[in-house]
């Protein structure tokens, strides 16, 4: 199957809200300033909706998965790399899930 | 407005510049992109599909978040939000911009501001801050990325097709372990752990009370907003 309309659709929407973003503070930028507190809040929404996505699927899992979001972040302020860090999570997963836990 | 309106060259050795500067985050971006391909494909999306994806949104955060939501009907108002959620620190980046971009006509800033990423914006200001004002190089730098962005997007489709079901290898546990993994890198940008506490705490328990993917798009509104609050001088 190739390209479903309604796929189509929603990436073309999704895609014009991210240029929206992209070409929206560089336009308003023009007109107003950024306050500090609109800074702030802004910067701090990427790590809200990350914990809002892991926090409630951490919350429903067990303890292949706690284990492997443990992996996750401590392999990468170990080592740095990403790579290192999502392959040995997602293999202790793996493992653990299939020890039967 | 600007008080100088000295106009930035824009040529394509600056674009080449960009191209070369971007190689070193190159890898990185394409691991992504590799996994949003096997996660798309975990998810139903067809290859082109999937490609096509990566080469009209080219974000990365936003598409993998946008997948957490992902179901059968598609909830539009879900994934448009968590979609603007996820982009809304370009605001920034795209102010910042502002005193360099600005006084360039607009069919060179607004296509250069395409391919602007949390990367290429990075490397882009370095060079304008170590006095190479050449503003082609936001655009070679971001096409180069996004090149690796979307090609990679179709191997990892194809890779996910030949694992099939995503329980095995753990390839559902992607997403959450990237999230991980990229949480370490917003979490120095967002002064405190207060937004992470709020993010987290919020969506676990509208999650239990609302049905649906609201829970994502509550937390992130509380943690951001905790952030906002932290901040409580006004200079």
């Amino acid at each position: 199957m190739p390209i479903r309309p309604e796929i189509l659709a929603a990436i073309g929407f999704l895609g014009i809200l991210s240029y929206g973003c992209r070409a929206a503070g560089f336009f308003l930028m023009r007109y107003v300033a950024i306050t500090p507190r609109v800074e702030a809040w802004l910067r701090a929404m990427p790590i809200a909706l990350i914990g809002a996505i892991v926090g409630p699927a951490a919350a429903k899992g067990g303890p292949p998965e706690w284990l492997g979001l443990a992996a996750a972040v401590g392999l990468m302020r170990a080592t740095g790399n990403d790579f290192i860090a999502v392959a040995g999570a997602v293999g202790l997963v793996a493992g653990t899930r299939a020890l039967g836990f | 407005m600007a008080s100088q309106t000295t106009i930035p060259p824009f040529t394509l050795a600056g674009f080449r510049a960009g191209l070369a500067a971007s190689l070193v985050l190159a890898p990185g971006v394409a691991l992504y992109g590799l996994a949003f391909g096997v996660m798309a494909s975990a998810r139903g999306l067809t290859g082109p599909e999937a490609v096509l994806f990566s080469a009209w949104l080219n974000a990365g955060g936003a598409q993998m978040a946008t997948l957490a939501v992902w179901t059968d009907p598609l909830p539009w108002a879900a994934i448009g939000l968590t979609t603007v959620a996820m982009n809304a620190r370009y605001l920034l980046l795209g102010a910042a911009l502002r005193p360099w971009f600005g006084p360039l006509p607009a069919a060179q800033a607004y296509p250069s501001l395409f391919v602007l990423g949390d990367g290429n914006w990075a490397l882009a200001l370095r060079e304008h801050a170590a006095g190479r004002t050449d503003a082609a190089f936001l655009a070679g730098s971001g096409t180069a990325l996004w090149l690796s962005w979307t090609a990679a997007t179709a191997l990892g489709h194809l890779g996910g097709q030949v694992i099939g079901d995503p329980q095995r290898f753990g390839i559902d546990f992607m997403l959450p372990a990237f999230f991980a993994t990229m949480a370490l890198a917003f979490f120095r940008r967002a002064g405190g752990i207060a937004p992470l506490i709020a993010g987290i705490g919020v969506a676990v328990i509208v999650d239990r009370l609302v049905p649906g993917p609201w829970y994502i798009l509550s937390g992130a509104l509380a943690g951001s907003l905790a952030g906002a609050l932290r901040r409580a001088d006004p200079a």
